[in-house]
């Protein structure tokens, strides 16, 4: 599998260098007008465009047909892309957290509440949107996937926002709104790993010309 | 005999086209040459071959193993038509991201195979030629150990001087009698240079299967006019087809078909003529 992550690496470290240095620059600008910590909410998704990049190229240059004859299993395919996006995710936050850990040492204003806040939801968001975009990138052909990736973020907003409201029948979100985003985080975790389990379901059966 | 793939009754429906009962087998040492037009089903058996595609029926050996596990697939080299390796790649990255994928990876032959091609190890794939691209698909799959090469429609596309240089690395390649290749392809001549035998499909059927030099030294066309060929003994006609102003007739013993018809003109079968026969022609 490290093979197939670093020719992912290789193929989208334009994409990913551009992307981070965005992420930094944003965040020192951002402080001018809003709270630093808001960026968390952007940047892990921001940064997981990274894997489309790679799942347009290895469907046009046909990669996914020749990484099938090497001695790689179909799981470890999905189970690398998923994990790519997960990398993506966390570098994401990471260089979100480079101007926020500057601006805080600076008196800024960022507070730990803050950034786990804007930190769980950005990173709720994506996994949630991961887990409708990528089975479908292996369900669809990558115009397709394309399009469902871009709305999957549209969707993976309604479902947070549906979930805050399902968790506020039992726990007043107001109140506890970091453990109501907490358990947003949870379900978008185990969404991620469902969505695992049914591409690999699906790519083991799937040919693949 | 020892063989490095074998396939029995390999089967597979699509809405339009059926891959059906395919049977061949590829012995260890020699070259083995799928044959067949465009949509004759050279690339399903392939793929199905391959596991790329799943089969409804049929069995498929490789190496001695019916399950193409990790162990078996480092023991394949495969290339398609085009490199299928991302564009954006070199040579160089594309060695660490192998060095990775196969335990038995060879940095060494592979950068002696990008040498002996002439080819640059840091450029992306993108400023390569078809040629240069399908060279360096070749180096990498000769650089893990492989025993059964799998080539399909590798040479397509190709000049004839990077034709040549392929099929002579082939042919180098098989000279050791653990190593096997199937080749796929529709450019007929190629596979007269180099394979040992033939297996022609039509229509996803297997219509023979057959050493080369009994097609070429045994087969002919027969060409005659239409008061001939009626006279002809139809169980020495396989296919014939009518031309504006001849018939042709593929006949198995040319030799003795010109003994037995001494006005004929009898003359010796390319595979292509052998093809365009079947795939043309009516039976008997």
């Amino acid at each position: 599998m490290r093979g197939v992550l670093l020719k992912d690496l290789y193929i989208a470290k334009g994409n990913i260098l551009v992307t981070v240095v965005s992420l930094i620059v944003l965040g020192f600008g951002l402080s001018f007008l809003l709270e630093t910590s808001a960026l968390l909410l952007l940047s892990p998704v921001a940064s997981t465009t990274a894997v489309f990049i790679s799942i347009t190229s290895d469907a046009s240059s046909k990669w996914s047909k020749n990484v099938i004859t090497m001695p790689i299993a179909r799981h470890q395919i999905i189970g690398e892309k998923f994990s790519f996006y997960l990398i993506l995710a966390v570098l994401g936050v990471a260089a979100a957290l480079i101007p926020c850990g500057v601006l805080a040492l600076a008196g800024r204003g960022v507070t730990v509440h803050s950034l786990c806040l804007y930190g769980t939801l950005g990173m709720s968001a994506t996994l949630l949107a991961g887990g409708i975009s990528l089975p479908c990138a292996y369900f669809f052909d990558p115009e397709k996937s394309q399009i469902v990736f871009m709305l999957s973020f549209l969707a993976s907003t309604g479902i947070i926002t549906g979930l805050v409201f399902l968790t506020n029948v039992f726990l007043p979100v107001k109140e506890h709104i970091l453990l109501a985003f907490a358990i947003v985080l949870g379900v978008a975790a185990l969404w991620f790993c469902l969505a695992y389990r049914l591409a690999v379901r699906v790519y083991q059966k799937r040919d693949v010309v | 005999m020892d063989y490095a793939l074998t396939v029995s009754g390999l089967t597979k429906t699509y809405p339009d086209f059926r891959l059906d009962h395919v049977s061949f087998a590829v012995p260890s040492g020699s070259i083995v040459g799928l044959i067949g037009e465009n949509g004759a089903g050279k690339s399903t058996t392939v793929n199905a071959v391959l596991g790329l595609i799943q089969r409804e029926a049929g069995q498929v050996s490789i190496l001695e193993r019916e399950t193409l596990d990790d162990a078996t697939k480092e023991q394949i080299g495969v290339v398609f038509d085009g490199s299928n390796y991302p564009e954006i790649l070199s040579p160089k990255q594309i060695h660490r991201i192998m060095r990775q994928i196969y335990r038995s990876w060879e940095g060494e032959t592979y950068f002696r195979l990008l040498d002996r091609f002439s080819l640059p190890q840091n450029k992306p794939l993108k400023q390569f030629s078809k040629g240069m691209k399908m060279k360096l698909a070749i180096a990498a799959a000769l650089s893990h150990q492989s025993k059964l090469l799998i080539l399909d429609e590798a040479t397509s596309g190709l000049d004839p001087v990077i034709r040549d240089d392929l099929l002579d690395l082939l042919l180098d390649f098989v000279q050791n009698e653990e190593h096997a290749i199937l080749i796929s392809s529709h450019i007929t001549s190629d596979l007269e240079k180099i394979a040992d035998h033939i297996v022609f499909i039509h229509g996803g059927k297997v219509v023979f299967s057959k050493p080369k030099d009994e097609l070429t030294e045994q087969y002919g066309v027969l060409k005659c006019g239409a008061a001939q060929y009626e006279a002809l003994d139809p169980s020495d006609r396989v296919v014939s087809r009518r031309m504006e102003y001849e018939w042709q007739v593929l006949v198995s013993d040319r030799h003795t078909i010109q003994k037995k018809y001494p006005k004929a003109l009898v003359v010796p079968a390319t595979l292509d003529e052998i093809m365009l026969l079947y795939v043309k022609g009516e039976a008997g």
